[in-house]
Parts: C-alpha cells; structure tokens; sequence
C-alpha cells in the first residue's frame, strides 16, 4: 500500500493509476464480477469506498487541489447513505463529479494553431473502480476499442454501441422512488460521456441515441420493469436491422446496378456498406470485376477492405497509396468511384475520412463518376463550410511512425508505464532515480509497443521539444457537393442537394 | 600512333564505363549529385579524348551523351548538361571570339546568344576561319579547344552548385508576412533552402505533407530543419491536402525535371496536390535549377513515372494481403503545365509559356544543327 502514498510521482497522469493499479490489485475478487452486483451488498460497497478515499486523498493531493474536499464528501456521503437513496437525482451529479474526479488532463497535446479550437482528447478517464461503479463493463471494453481504432466506421460503432446498450439494459435495475421511464435515461448519459471520452460522437451514434431516449420515455407506465427492459431491447435490435443492416441490402441493391461485368471501381479506405456491395456483385450477382483500393496513413482501414475482398473470387484487389492517386487515374480507366460516409451534412457536403475529398475531386477532374452510400441514419441538420472549422483531432503521437503501427490505448499504456515503474522502484528503491528510469523505461516502452525501428523513432520522436514543429491528424473532411454526382440511400438515390429533404422524411418515419 | 590513340581510347572506355554503370546501379541519385558528377565525368572525358577534328569531338560527346542518357533513361539532366557542354563545344569551333564570353553569354543575358548565332549564320568569315583553325593548328588547337571547354564546364558545374543561392534572392517577392505555404516535396534541397533563407526576412508557416511511403524520413528531417530555424511547421498526412487548402496562400514543390510543354516531374502525390491548389485558386510555385530544363517533350507520360518499392506499400507483414493483391508504388509524378503559375530558377522567373524561349535561348547554337536534337531524346 506504500506505493499509493507515493508524493515523489512527478507526472500527475501516473499517479491516479498508480492508485488504482494498487487498489484494484488489493481489492477483492469481486472485481471480475460486474459491479453493478457489488451496489447491492452496501457492506462490501463501504469498504470499497473506504479504500477509494485513502487512495483519492493521496492522488487529490498532488493532482485535483479543489475538488478533493467535494470528493471526500461525496464519498463520505455515498458510504452513509443506503443504496437507495444514493441513486437519488442529487448523485447524478455527484456521479458525475465523481466522474469527472477521474479525468486526467493531458497537459502535454501540442495542435496547430490553425485547429486548436477543435476538441482533443485531453480528458482521458482512467480505469478507476469509482468509474466502474458507475460505467457498465461492455461500456468499458467498448470505449477502449473505439479509442484504439478497434472498432471503426460510423455504422460499426453506432451497432457496437446499441449492442453495448442492450447490455446494459440487461444489468440495469431501476432504484426505488423512481420509475424506468426517467431514470434509465440519465444512467445511459453516464454511460454515454463515459464513451466519449474514447472518441466523439458520431452523427449516426448521436441519431441512435436520441431515438432510444425517446423511446425509453414512450414506455407505458403500467409496464413492468422486465418487460421494459424485453421490448426495449427487442426494439433496439429492430432499430439495429432496420436502420444499419437492411439499409445495407437496400442500398446493395440500387447500387449494384452500376457494377458491370469487367468495371474498374475506384474506392477510398473502408466503408461497411460498401464491402456488402461488392460482396454481393461478386457473390450472388456473380460479376467480375476490379476493385482500386486507395488508402492513407495512419488508420490504413484500405488494408481491411483489401484483406475481406481479395479473398472473393470474382474480385480482382488493386492497392495504392493515396499519393499514387493520380497515377491510378491515368493509367487505369476507372468506371466509378464509390466513396464511404461518415455523415451528410445539411449542406449536400460529404462528411467522411480525410482523404475522400481528394479522391473526389481527382475523379471529378478526370470525368469518372462519384457515388457515395450513406443509410438515412447518417443524415444531419448539421451545416458545414469547410473542413477546419468542425472537425476531430486524433493523437498527433500516430503520425510520428513511418510504418505501420498497432495503437495502444491510453488506458493501457498506463498501465504497462506502471508495471514498468514498479519493476524499476523494487530494483532502486524509491528516489529521484527511479523518475529518470521510469521516464527512461517509459521511452523504451514507447519503442518496443510502437515497433517502429530505432532510427525513424529518433527522427520524430522528440517532436514535442520543438516549439515550432507541430503535428496535424485529423479524421475527417469535407467533400464539396458539386463532386458527387449521387447519393445512394436506403430511401432512394437522390442528388447531394436533396439531403434535407431526406432528414424531414426520417424526422417523420421515427 | 595508333596504339596509343588505342590506349587512350580504351581509358576512354574504362571511364564511360565506370560512370555509366554507377548511373545505372543508382550509384549516384538526386538530379543534384547527378549533375555535378556528369560535369566532373564530362572534363574526364575531354582531357582523355583523343581527336583529329573538332566535329569528330562532336560527335564523341554526342555518343557518350547517348549512351549515359540511356544509363538512366529517366533522369534527364544528364542528357541536359551534355547538351549544355555541347553548346560550349560548338561556340568555341564556331569561333565565336572570346570562348569565355561565350560560357558567360549562355549564363548571361539572353539577347545575346541570339544576336551571335545570327551573326553567325549570315557571316561567312567566322565559319571558314574556324576550319582553317582545325584543319592547321591541329594538336595546338586540340589543347586549346579542350582548355576552353574544361573552363567552360567548370563554370557549368559552378553555375548548378549555386543554383541554391540564386534561387534564394528572389524568395523575399515571392512571400508575404504571416503566410501560410504548404509542399509537397520534402525531398527538395532547394526548397529547403528557399525557405530558410525567407525566414530571415519573413514570418510564415510552412505545412509539410509527408509523402508516405517513399519520402517520409526525409520529410521528418526537413520539418526538423525548419523548426530548428524558428519557422512554424506542420507536419499533416497526403490525405489532408484538400482540408487544409482553402487556408493555404502558396504551395510551393520542388520540381525533378522540367519539359519544354512545361510540365514537370515531381515526388508522387504532388499532382494531386497541384490539381487540388487549382479548384482554390492557389497559387503554385515550382523551383528548379536550369539543369533541370529538358527541351524533350512527355509524349508518353508512363515512361516518366518510376516504380519504385511495392514492400513500402505494402509490407509482408500483411502477409494475407501481399499474393492476392496488386500493389505499385509509383515514386513519381508528371505534373501538367496548367497547374503550375510559375518556375522559379536561378536565372529568371518563367511563366510556363514562356519555357519555349527558355529553351531557345540555351540551345540557340544547337537549334540549326539539326541531329543534335534527335539524339538526346528519350
């Protein structure tokens, strides 16, 4: 236990975990149970929360200097209260502090200036058993993979997440004094901000979400808990085929019209409807046909699409980097371009991978047609002009590796930095040394997760020394409509200027 | 007599050799490297060749030029400092006086090559005073030809080692305070230098694209260099290019090789980038020393783009991937003359238009010498 108390922690990041790395080490076995069994037993519960607070005082100390006092009442106040009252709508705010208590704000994000007002990461939660307490464990392990680009893609992540939802619903139990109805609502918000620190909300997520509270609050009062929770579910899986995987087939189907037989397709990185539809020409339509792939840096989803496409007999996999772009365009006579979306704004602009914009407007230039298909649970009311203002920043650290990397998320590095520091304090004892080590061994760390070879790691590897050197990756950007000849969705194929029209219609079907 | 004429003509051998082999294992890259080693090669050449009349030295240089041209077919700079040497040659068997002069004129103002080769086509006098000078004074004339096109091809070679510094004086019109310049082609010494030397005088921001896969070391060193001179650098990734371009006041590439249509031929992805500064009306600024300048024309735009490595692509690692799929690695990229406003050299500024004067003025002395120009081409 000494090592929670430890004050010579420079770097206030390693501190929280080295708490909780500690304290989740000691706790009881409970920890592999789902923790919303644990809220029932309040015994088991107040030691928890007796532990938490010794751990909390020592990290509030060096870390959070104003909100330590609120903490320790709140846990105090949670410890006294029963269960029952604790989930009163006066600890939604409490939760949510407590929340908020297990932020870290990363002080070390260098953005160009030109982009500083986009949101970063900054605030990453750790893996501290008062989130869990909280947060559902399908919750977690999604946000982990979302955050690691496991899980990528607007309708993957908006599936992953109503799945993750069911889930919860499954383990949700309503407190006394308050109905399904009006509390399940705010225990999914905490689940909810809970994910977004791994990455911000899609407009299909967003679009989910407010479907299922509204649905949540259609319920009749009369009905029972179970059976809430039963048609709940049944709708969201309704909502799952409907909206994500139907649309799918649906928009396969006015697409693959286009498809010939011995067609050149041209694609950007990877879209799920998109990868259904050449699977389907290939398959059941039986065409033949060549597939483009172009493909960036540093997600490489192109690599995924290829990896599912190459082994359909009928497809011929072509891959390029998006610098060979227009080399491709020359030499090959491309038929179409099919291009993946991530929203389509109000506007009639694309919203999607950064890159697609290139590759929309190269093909504009060289007369081939530009597609792009995009369910109706895509569309926004949202308006855009440009790709600068709005937008999401990843980790500039992504960029630094001339190769192919897998991403660790933060969570994890965290606690690899602290296995590693551990090593080094039992070797050492406690002293300034042992810093410079973990500091050192965090470096080391850095290179073997990252595998990148040791001269390219040198070159960049120290970019945040530089004041005038920054590092720009953003995810999205915007495709102007005047390049895309059509919009291809499960409601019709429309020009990119009908999307509003699209949006009046789903505010009406919902 | 002619063993040794053998003798000399089999170093002669040995030298074309070496040189060509190390052109053709990529001994020697860069158009930089690649110039500056021609010169040195081309001065060899001369001082071991062995001739009895200036037109027989002619069409000696002419050979060797072919055959290093087709060594490395698509690294024209080779074939255009043997047509600048050429040039020099001819001047000083034309007689044109001063042989010094004559480097000078092709350096010089423009107007004067014209007026000379004018002069010369409607003198008589000149042209059979330089017969007579090669039929007579045969090896004393031998001597001085080849001191004077050594001279001359040492000025060449001084002319290509500053092309950074020459280049640099006309940074300062070019860029305005608080600017923001993007480019695409880290690789490029010159631009480096550009923008290095305009950041003593201005305050801007350079965004560098990294050229995944073939050039990205070097354009993490380049962003390095520049941050370590103060300048506001960003790194972004090629696909960033259109996002970041409606915020972009100049794009700014490094060309490899210049045509006489006024296309160029840069690193991959710099088309795309050109194409893009086009839709928002930015302007592009391409930079190349006058070696660079090739009066071949792109007839066929496959043979310009190399193939380079398709393991930078994609590598084994994705071992599913590699048998199934069809992977290029493209390291060029031909440029249209319409997407580029303006190419800046050592000498001039030049408008693409306008490249055809350039090239007159280079070639003048060749232009009426109607074989020269068919053999260079590629």
């Amino acid at each position: 236990m000494t090592d929670k108390k430890d004050p010579k922690a420079t770097s206030q990041a390693s501190v929280v975990p080295a708490a909780t790395a500690s304290t989740s080490a000691a706790a009881n076995a409970s920890k592999t149970g789902p923790p919303p069994q644990k809220t029932l037993t309040n015994k088991e519960l107040k030691e928890l929360k007796k532990k938490e607070k010794a751990a909390k005082r020592a990290a509030a100390k060096a870390a959070h200097g104003g909100a330590n006092p609120d903490q320790q009442h709140d846990q105090h106040g949670k410890s006294n209260n029963n269960n029952n009252k604790s989930q009163k709508p006066k600890t939604a705010s409490q939760l949510k502090k407590q929340m908020n208590s297990a932020k870290i704000k990363d002080t070390d994000v260098k953005i160009p200036a030109m982009f500083s007002h986009l949101e970063t990461r900054e605030q990453r939660i750790a893996a501290s058993p008062t989130v869990a307490s909280i947060v559902h464990p399908s919750i977690l392990a999604l946000t982990l993979k979302i955050s690691t680009y496991k899980v990528v893609g607007s309708s993957t992540r908006c599936q992953s997440m109503l799945e993750a939802f069911k889930d919860v619903i499954t383990s949700y139990k309503t407190p006394e004094g308050t109905s399904l109805q009006r509390h399940l609502t705010s225990h999914l918000s905490h689940q909810i901000e809970y994910l977004k620190t791994g990455r911000p909300l899609s407009v299909s997520m967003g679009n989910a979400i407010r479907w299922l509270k509204q649905k949540i609050s259609q319920i009749p009062i009369e009905m029972s808990d179970e059976d809430a929770k039963v048609q709940l579910k049944e709708d969201i899986d309704l909502f799952i085929q409907e909206k994500i995987l139907y649309s799918g087939k649906v928009i396969t189907q006015f697409a693959s019209g286009h498809i010939q037989n011995n067609s050149k397709i041209l694609t950007y990185g990877h879209s799920e409807v998109l990868k259904k539809l050449f699977k389907y020409c290939a398959i059941e339509e039986n065409k033949s046909f060549d597939i483009y792939i172009v493909d960036s840096k540093p997600l490489f989803e192109g690599k995924k699409l290829a990896k599912e496409l190459s082994s359909v007999k009928n497809i011929k996999c072509h891959y390029n980097l998006i610098t060979s772009l227009s080399s491709v365009l020359e030499r090959s006579s491309i038929d179409f371009c099919f291009l993946g979306a991530n929203s389509m704004l109000s506007n009639g602009r694309l919203y999607s991978r950064v890159g697609t914009a290139l590759v929309a407007m190269s093909s504009k230039n060289k007369s081939i047609p530009v597609l792009v298909c995009c369910e109706s649970i895509k569309f926004s009311d949202k308006v855009q002009l440009d790709s600068v203002t709005l937008n999401e920043l990843g980790d500039a650290d992504d960029m630094i590796n001339t190769k192919p990397f897998n991403k660790t998320g933060f969570n994890l590095q965290q606690y690899l930095n602290n296995l590693e520091a551990k090593k080094v304090e039992e070797q050492n004892g406690a002293g300034k040394k042992g810093q410079q080590q973990q500091q050192q061994s965090k470096k080391e760390k850095d290179d073997k997760l990252l595998q990148s070879s040791q001269k390219n790691e040198e070159t960049l590897s120290n970019w945040k020394d530089y004041p005038s050197l920054n590092i720009l990756n953003v995810l999205y950007d915007l495709t102007p409509p005047e390049y895309i000849q059509k919009i291809i969705t499960e409601v019709g194929a429309l020009p990119p200027s009908s999307v509003p029209v699209i949006l009046r219609e789903y505010k009406s079907i919902t | 007599m002619s063993s040794a004429s053998h003798v000399a003509s089999q170093k002669l051998d040995i030298l074309v050799d070496t040189f060509i082999s190390k052109l053709k294992r990529r001994q020697i890259t860069g158009s930089y490297k690649i110039a500056t080693e021609t010169c040195q090669f081309l001065m060899r050449v001369i001082s071991t060749s062995r001739w009895s009349t200036p037109q027989e030295f002619i069409q000696l240089i002419r050979k060797v030029g072919q055959r290093i041209q087709e060594a490395q077919p698509r690294e024209f700079v080779t074939g255009n400092v043997v047509r600048r040497v050429l040039a020099i040659i001819r001047d000083e068997v034309n007689g044109t006086g001063d042989s010094l002069n004559n480097a000078n004129v092709n350096n010089g103002a423009p107007s004067a090559p014209v007026d000379t080769s004018m002069f010369q086509l409607l003198s008589t006098v000149n042209t059979s005073s330089s017969t007579n000078l090669s039929i007579k004074e045969n090896t004393r004339g031998q001597n001085d030809l080849r001191s004077v096109v050594i001279q001359g091809i040492r000025e060449l070679s001084d002319e290509i080692s500053s092309v950074n510094e020459n280049i640099e004086a006309m940074t300062v019109d070019l860029i305005h305070e608080n600017e923001v310049l993007l480019t695409p082609t880290p690789g490029s010494g010159t631009v480096l230098n550009f923008l290095l030397k305009a950041s003593l005088k201005r305050k801007f921001t350079v965004l560098v694209t990294e050229s995944y896969p073939n050039d990205i070391e070097e354009c993490h060193l380049f962003a390095k260099k520049l941050a370590e001179a103060n300048i506001e650098t960003v790194i972004i990734p090629d696909s960033t290019v259109f996002a970041v371009m409606s915020r972009v006041g100049k794009v700014l590439i490094g060309a490899r090789s210049v045509f006489a249509n006024g296309g160029c031929v840069s690193n991959a992805g710099v088309a795309a980038v050109c194409e893009c500064a086009k839709e928002h009306r930015t302007p592009v600024f391409a930079v190349a020393g006058l070696y660079k300048f090739s009066p071949t024309y792109p007839f066929d735009k496959d043979s310009l783009i190399e193939v380079g490595n398709s393991g930078k692509v994609m590598p084994f690692e994705d071992s599913d991937l590699v048998g199934k799929c069809e992977v290029t690695n493209p390291v060029f990229d031909y440029v249209i003359p319409e997407h580029i406003d303006i190419y800046i050299t050592n000498m001039y500024v030049y408008f693409f238009i306008f490249i055809n004067l350039l090239f007159q003025f280079i070639l003048t002395e060749v232009k009426h010498h109607t074989n020269t120009q068919n053999i260079l081409f590629s």
